[in-house]
């Protein structure tokens, strides 16, 4: 299609609502460069910015403004947080969770953010509490993955005597018939440390407790494997977290 | 006069956002006493419950000044920026409050801050908000109610139509035929 045909779609990209095939048409557009599609849209987002602007209606309550900056206050800029991702994996008993993190990391911003979050999904409540234990213990070494890497999944990996706990997000829920398992790799030679999942929003948030305390180990990787797991890896890791 | 008072308040934004980018808690309070009305009447008037509303305008504060290290301070412009977030947070509210089926669209695709580069200088024309609120107001009752529900509810066409009780491509004829309209309106107005 023409930018001139596309023209009119220009307001509904925008706005995040035009559906396909007009979508990927402009996108097309846009990933070559075309300057007729950025203007336009660059117009589009003007006009969508008028539209609602363009409200009346009552002024915010008073105490909305002290309770933002007190939401924000002293907030650490991170360019990825595994707290969000944390929370975004979902849970209620996170609500209660966050707050200890709150004292212990001072997350303000990202924690009254996820709260809400966590208030509207409602979701099942792993068990955070255990894994905030994990995360605050001193003799907890903390490692991220995925940083410097061309594509996600990112997240870190909390490595502590008792147990290993994983957090990641834009980590593909798995295909029928697959799950995560994750591994425990010292010497070259991987042991099973349990299976997992993400959710549709590709988060995931996974707490490894073994009966003994977990061998010293070099690398904590994650491969995809058949449902029910296996006793050796048979694919490339998708998650490697070298200790 | 509201219109008035954006065209200046946008003047000092790219020092107010590099103030951010430094994380002076100051410059927050700064951005929600130019920007806090505007996100909190767009975000009324989409959700209609006074309680969700003060919890979407926090977090769509909270999650600009979370995410403003992506913002080009000289290029961009944190008004669209931010109205965008709003929007998309009253969407998510309103489509998990169940009120339709969740749409396969990702919000998060259309509010990155650096989208909000480089656009048409007069979007800051004082007169700009109310040449769109009349020009809408001339589109026929359909079309601008079809138009509407993109915005504020967030439907794509096909929801639109559903809702509408109209075939598919009558609603894609309307709306293009508005948005021509609109254009022809707002003559240069828009366009830098
Ligand atoms: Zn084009």
């Amino acid at each position: 299609m023409t930018c001139d045909e596309l023209r009119p779609d220009y307001l509904l990209y925008a706005l995040g609502v035009l559906e396909e095939p007009e979508r990927s048409e402009v996108r097309a557009h846009l990933e070559r460069g075309c300057e007729a599609c950025a203007a336009g849209l660059g117009e589009a987002r003007a006009l969508a910015f008028a539209m609602g602007a363009s409200g009346d209606g009552p002024a915010p309550p008073r105490q909305l403004r002290g309770r933002i900056l007190a939401a924000a206050g002293g907030v650490p800029q991170r360019r990825w947080s595994w707290f969000t991702a944390l929370v975004a994996a979902g849970s209620t008993a996170l609500a209660a969770a966050g707050l200890i993190l709150y004292q212990a990391h001072n997350f303000r911003a990202e924690l009254a953010e996820a709260r809400i979050e966590i208030e509207r999904s409602g979701a099942e409540a792993a068990d955070l509490r255990q894994a905030l234990d994990l995360i605050q213990a001193p003799e907890t070494r903390e490692v991220t993955f995925g940083q410097d890497q061309p594509a996600p999944p990112r997240g870190r990996v909390f490595f502590h005597p008792s147990g290993v706990l994983l957090v990641a997000s834009r980590l593909p829920a798995p295909p029928p018939g697959k799950t995560y398992e994750m591994w425990l790799i010292r010497g070259g030679k991987p042991v099973p440390a349990g299976l997992f999942t993400s959710n549709r929003q590709g988060n995931a948030i996974y707490l490894y407790r073994p009966p003994t305390p977990p061998a010293a180990t070099d690398v904590v990787a994650v491969t995809l494997e058949a449902e029910g797991g296996v006793d050796a890896p048979t694919s490339t890791p998708v998650i490697s977290a070298p200790l | 006069m509201f219109p008035l008072i954006l065209a200046v308040v946008a003047k000092g934004d790219g020092e107010l956002m590099i103030r951010l980018q430094r994380r002076d808690p100051q410059a927050l309070a700064e951005l929600y006493d130019r920007y806090g009305q505007m996100v909190f009447r767009l975000i009324l008037r989409m959700v209609r419950d006074n309680g969700a509303a003060e919890d979407l305008v926090q977090e769509t504060f909270l999650r600009v000044w979370n995410r403003v290290g992506g913002f080009d301070s000289d290029r961009g412009a944190v008004g669209p920026w931010l109205l965008a977030v709003a929007r998309n947070r009253a969407i998510d509210y309103l489509r998990s409050k169940g009120h339709r089926t969740e749409s396969t669209i990702d919000l998060n695709e259309t509010e990155h801050p650096a989208l909000f580069a480089d656009l048409p200088t007069d979007v800051f024309h004082f007169d700009l908000v109310r040449q769109v609120k009349r020009a809408l107001e001339q589109l026929d009752s359909q079309a601008r109610e079809a138009i509407e529900l993109a915005y504020f509810e967030g439907m794509s066409q096909s929801e639109i139509a559903a809702r509408m009780g109209q075939p598919l491509g009558t609603v894609k004829t309307w709306m293009r035929r508005a948005l021509q309209q609109m254009r022809k309106a707002l003559g240069g107005a828009i366009t830098a």
